[in-house]
């Protein structure tokens, strides 16, 4: 019987000294994992549509392509499906008209990433080097308190997409 | 009343266990004194009282592991007033690293002593690692109770907390190398499959690199590597005398012995000169080992040699030091990625293959970031772990250099190093703008540095 009690405590005592260790070591972890998030918002209002310069405008704080041709607006993503380097834009020397999602789109420039080599064409599908996937298209709108531009940079699109403004 | 006779006072004698001496000896007079400093000192009791002539071969191990050791001590020393003079935060954090090199007094060159330090250490920490792998030297020999592999790994675990430190380490800057560094390896991180999303997260503090990254980064390169790194150290360094010293002294049992032993000598103990065996057998029962012509005292023989690779290392990292310049990037500009975008030496090979790596079959597609950034490198540290149970050559190969039973491992290990090499040499010599492949004596196109 007191052995059995003596046996009992010493499992009792390992048991509470690995769970308690066990509940700092994950407490400890848990608390490293945010719960707030400060990150700049994903919708951000980007001017008024009229002030945007025919052809393309790349927006370094959103890595952000916006392109006007008349009063239709798209934008891709400057973020490379790779590794997420900001790709750079390079005019072509001749525009190119490709059926881009249903619609001929007159392509302008191609994109190449710094850092693994990655190339685009002007509508964001990938060509060469590492890169897995095409660039992402984000939805735009106008915001209808005040007419500006604004992306949406959680939400991608298809690349059927054009945002015609008034 | 009777007189007692007067004793004179004797000399108190000092309690079992207790050494009267306080610094030991650079010059002992007799054996006794040379055991007794090994003995009553914190740091030389990881060494044994007396050493094989063999393990301290110059050209046998090199000293490779006396170079790391001086080279952390020296990181470490270096690194507690770059402490007091960096400024973990995003807006001064590139600032104060521009004051160490240009304000303060002997700043610039003690960023470099670090800088030109950790560089040396990601090379000899590896040369060592190949070190051991050429010789054998994870594999058990004669002795009872070795457990040698489980050394391996845990040299192969300090590896990769090396290579982590540097990571971390050139974060700390901020500048536009520690910004892209950070966005393309913790981006490889978030290519690990089903928790990489999070995995990225809690390295990041956050969704994007911000302050918490910074902070992040700051305290795993200041306290939580370098104290795991200490402990695996101590551990290692234990687990050697543990199994009997140098995998080279097991190779040294198997010599002739120089001259004929008198029986009594080679009496089975539960000691070895050499080391502490586990269980009630001699750990190492060969005469030719346990000789006295063969072994000389560690103290001075070993220490003498220690100190000498040490100094060497800190005469030569600091001399450099004066010479060489650590060079700091723009400020971190999360707008601009450098063009090319290259990451430090030791990092590049991998940088190669996360480019080379992506697999299309038809329209399915794998990440080159999974392939090569995640499953080649988890591949080839998988299989340097698990080694030491694969390898299945006699106990007679530990303790030598390209013995003829492990020349295929040894070709195989030598061509997979050759690669890293040949890799790494093309992504510093011949990666250009957007990546692209150009000989060292072509020119680079002229590229807009802003938009």
């Amino acid at each position: 019987m007191t052995s059995d009690r003596r046996e009992f405590l010493k499992k009792l005592g390992i048991g509470v000294g690995l769970a308690s260790v066990a509940g700092q070591g994950l407490a400890s972890l848990r608390s490293l994992v945010p719960n707030v998030s400060y990150d700049a918002p994903t919708v951000v209002k980007l001017g008024i549509p009229a002030e945007f310069p025919e052809g393309m405008k790349f927006l370094p704080e959103q890595r952000l392509f916006v392109f006007r041709e008349g009063n239709v607006f798209h934008a891709i993503s400057a973020v490379c499906t790779h590794l997420g380097c900001t790709v750079r834009a390079e005019a072509l020397s001749s525009p190119v008209m490709k059926k881009v999602g249903g619609a001929e789109l007159r392509l302008t420039h191609r994109f190449l990433c710094p850092c693994h080599g990655s190339q685009y064409t002007g509508d964001g599908q990938n060509v060469a080097g590492p890169a897995p996937r095409p660039l992402e298209w984000w939805a735009l709108s106008v915001a209808p308190d005040d007419g500006q531009l604004v992306v949406d940079l959680a939400k991608p699109v298809e690349r059927s997409f054009r945002l015609t403004t008034a | 009343m009777a007189v007692l006779p007067t004793v004179p006072p004797e000399a108190p004698r000092p309690a079992p266990g207790v050494h009267l001496r306080r610094l030991w000896s650079v010059r002992p007079a007799s054996d006794r004194e040379a055991g007794d400093a090994i003995v009553a000192n914190f740091i030389l009791h990881w060494f044994p009282a007396r050493s094989l002539k063999e393990s301290m071969e110059w050209r046998y191990s090199l000293w490779l592991g006396t170079i790391s050791t001086a080279l952390l001590a020296l990181l470490v020393a270096s690194g507690i007033p770059l402490l007091f003079l960096h400024i973990p935060s995003v807006e001064r954090a590139y600032g104060s690293v521009k004051d160490i090199e240009n304000v303060v007094t002997f700043g610039s060159w003690i960023r470099a002593v670090h800088r030109l330090g950790a560089h040396l250490m990601v090379a000899v920490v590896f040369l060592h690692l190949a070190r051991v792998f050429l010789t054998g030297a994870y594999k058990n020999g004669v002795g009872r109770g070795q457990n040698r592999e489980w050394n391996w790994v845990i040299g192969v675990v300090m590896f990769l907390l090396t290579l982590f430190l540097s990571f971390t380490g050139y974060l700390l800057p901020w500048d536009q190398l520690a910004y892209w560094a950070v966005t393309v390896g913790t981006n490889i991180a978030s290519a690990v499959p089903l928790v990489g999303a999070q995995m990225r997260e809690l390295l990041l503090g956050g969704r994007a690199i911000d302050q918490p990254t910074l902070t992040r980064f700051h305290v795993l390169h200041v306290i939580v590597l370098p104290g795991v790194l200490g402990v695996l150290f101590a551990y290692h360094m234990w687990r050697i005398r543990k199994d009997g010293g140098l995998a080279r002294a097991d190779h040294a049992t198997r010599l002739p012995a120089p001259a004929e032993v008198p029986a009594e000598r080679t009496r089975t103990k539960t000691y070895s000169l050499l080391g502490v065996a586990r269980g009630q057998g001699p750990l190492i029962r060969a005469s030719s080992v346990e000789r006295p012509e063969t072994t000389v005292s560690s103290v001075p023989d070993l220490t003498r040699r220690v100190a000498l690779v040490m100094l060497g290392t800190v005469a030569v990292i600091s001399i450099l030091a004066v010479f060489v310049p650590s060079p700091l990037e723009e400020p971190a500009n999360a707008l601009v990625t450098p063009n090319p975008a290259k990451a430090p030496w030791y990092f590049l090979w991998l940088q190669e293959i996360v480019t080379d790596t992506t697999i299309r079959i038809g329209s399915f597609t794998v990440n080159g970031a999974l392939v090569g950034g995640v499953i080649l490198p988890g591949l080839l540290v998988a299989l340097l772990v698990v080694w030491p149970w694969l390898d299945r050559s006699p106990a007679a190969a530990a303790g030598r250099w390209f013995p003829r039973s492990r020349r295929t491992q040894n070709a195989v290990f030598l061509v997979i190093v050759a690669i890293v090499i040949l890799l790494t040499i093309v992504g510093t010599f011949s990666r250009g703008p957007y990546w692209h492949l150009y000989w060292p004596w072509q020119a680079w196109p002229e590229m807009p540095t802003r938009f």
